[in-house]
């Protein structure tokens, strides 16, 4: 399971302008790992040439 | 009519022939209102004076012209995040308590020339994420078939006021399943239409990318004929649709017969298995297509967790920008919950926005090609009958991937409809997703199951009582 250090999760917080207490602090420590799964799960070998999307619009082959 | 309450479809029917008073039906909505909504905590506000007066023009104008389309005269609700001109709009937060609107959202006055009555604004999860929340200024709605469970979120009160009766239709939006997850554990019916279809201009933002704006209502007949007047061009919408209406009653009864339909079989039952009572919905209902003509196939996608990963990640992001200067000032002020959801946002790096969104793009390429061939995909709406109210985990994000994110990530239009009841009373639900703009053929075979099964026959024991 990916963790935090505490100062890289202060880091974070502070960077993000968010006061926490240090209850919330702990409990939000404690999820981390959640939210670094989804980051990984989201990275595949694509290239640099990889587009990201642009849902606005759909193409004709979607529609077909 | 289908018990006390008719549908959209009969009430209008029956009011063009003048045999049903829309002051008389507004009337029946308050008084269930009345009676029920103590229990319930469908409505954050209940507009019962503006319901009146836009019955009585409503059926002036009838009386003297007829009815100018089917919405005539029929009792709505909107969500609480959907601004209406001059009635209170909190988006149930503490934040926006004396928010009073200069201007109706777009959908609110699409529905109101169409002649809608006007009943009142339901209850949400605090803008439109992280309920259900006991520590806000309006408590969390309840769901009709027991009210010590969860309707499921964030449209909560539209999907309980059209289960009970209290409304006819309503506004949901839904940015992961906040429309089709209440519709599901509600027993009712409810479209997130393809994404910029319908106007999200004047309705508070969850996540700009994902958020969709749709009809709930007793059956998908009703979701097509209030698609009818919601859809369309906006220009105060970047992300609106410049493509045709098409007419969503059209296919309504032409039978499904040689449709296919694919089922993806891997996310409700290995992904994320559901309950066996959800399982029996779906089965059944896979036998009821198959009666009916259509050919079931089977579709492989990318597991359930990938397509929740990529949604999860942006609608963090998305929604901790758009409310990041109350989070740094005043973040003791949102809900516990929803504070929770946007502490995450301090977690994901710019990066991994960026990742998710080409990840998103892969994944409707994959969707795109899955489906050549097939008129729908089906799986479950949500994994089981509604838990209870308090026992709804607060990470919920964390502990399973949820059924209806696949099509916001898609952009995708997908409706729930019920197929049924589990072990406890309660409804359980399957999904079915179209390709874009297809709405029509979405409502097709949606509507051809309901006629098919008992299921739209068998009101909440609040409502037959």
């Amino acid at each position: 399971m990916p963790e935090i250090g505490d100062e890289a999760f202060e880091f974070l917080l502070a960077r993000a302008g968010l006061k926490l207490t240090d209850e919330q602090k702990a409990e939000l420590q404690t999820v981390y790992s959640g939210i670094a799964e989804m980051a990984q799960r989201v990275r595949k070998p694509r290239g640099r040439m990889a587009e990201p999307a642009h849902i606005y619009d759909f193409a004709e082959e979607d529609l077909a | 009519m289908s018990g006390a309450v008719p549908t959209i479809a009969e009430a209008a029917r029956l009011i063009a022939a003048r045999q049903l008073s829309p002051v008389e039906l507004t009337r029946a909505c308050i008084e269930r209102v009345h009676k029920l909504d103590d229990q319930l905590h469908a409505f954050v506000h209940l507009t019962e004076e503006r319901a009146l007066a836009d019955a009585r023009t409503a059926e002036a104008a009838i009386m003297a012209n007829g009815p100018k389309g089917p919405l005539h005269g029929i009792p709505i609700g909107l969500k609480d995040i959907v601004d209406t001109k001059g009635i209170p709009t909190t988006c149930q937060s503490k934040f926006l308590q004396d928010n009073i609107p200069e201007t109706d959202a777009a959908c609110a006055e699409k529905l109101a020339a169409a002649g809608t009555v006007l009943m009142g604004k339901t209850t949400t999860h605090e803008f439109a994420d992280g309920g259900p929340s006991f520590d806000l200024p309006a408590p969390p709605a309840r769901n009709p078939w027991n009210t010590e469970h969860f309707t499921a979120g964030s449209s909560s009160g539209t999907g309980a006021g059209v289960a009970a009766g209290l409304i006819l239709g309503g506004i949901g939006t839904d940015t992961g399943g906040s429309i089709r997850g209440p519709a599901a554990l509600c027993g009712i019916a409810g479209i997130k239409p393809t994404y910029g279809l319908v106007s999200r201009a004047g309705v508070a933002p969850a996540a700009f990318s994902l958020d969709h704006i749709g009809p709930m209502a007793w059956t998908a007949e009703d979701c097509a004929l209030m698609l009818q007047a919601l859809a369309g061009h906006d220009q105060r919408d970047p992300a609106s649709a410049s493509r045709p209406i098409l007419n969503y009653t059209a296919q309504l009864g032409a039978g499904i017969r040689g449709l296919k339909i694919g089922v993806i079989h891997h996310f409700h039952e290995t992904d994320h298995k559901v309950s066996e009572g959800t399982q029996r919905g779906i089965t059944a209902a896979i036998g009821t297509f198959r009666d009916l003509g259509a050919e079931i196939r089977e579709v492989q996608l990318s597991p359930l967790q990938d397509w929740n990963a990529c949604g999860s990640l942006i609608s963090i992001t998305e929604r901790a920008a758009a409310y990041e200067e109350w989070a740094r000032t005043r973040l003791g002020d949102f809900s516990e919950r929803l504070r929770s959801r946007l502490m995450l946002g301090a977690f994901v790096t710019g990066v991994d926005y960026v990742q998710a969104t080409r990840r998103r793009r892969e994944l409707r390429a994959e969707l795109q090609a899955a489906m050549r061939g097939l008129d729908v995909v089906l799986t479950a709406t949500q994994p089981s009958e509604a838990a209870r109210i308090d026992a709804v985990p607060k990470w919920d994000l964390f502990a399973a991937p949820n059924f209806t994110m696949p099509f916001n990530v898609a952009g995708y239009p997908a409706i729930s409809v019920c197929a049924g009841f589990g072990a406890g009373g309660l409804p359980v639900a399957i999904q079915l997703a179209g390709k874009p703009f297809q709405e029509p053929t979405l409502f097709r075979i949606a509507d051809a199951f309901e006629k098919a099964t008992p299921f739209r026959d068998r009101r909440s024991p609040l409502v037959a009582a």
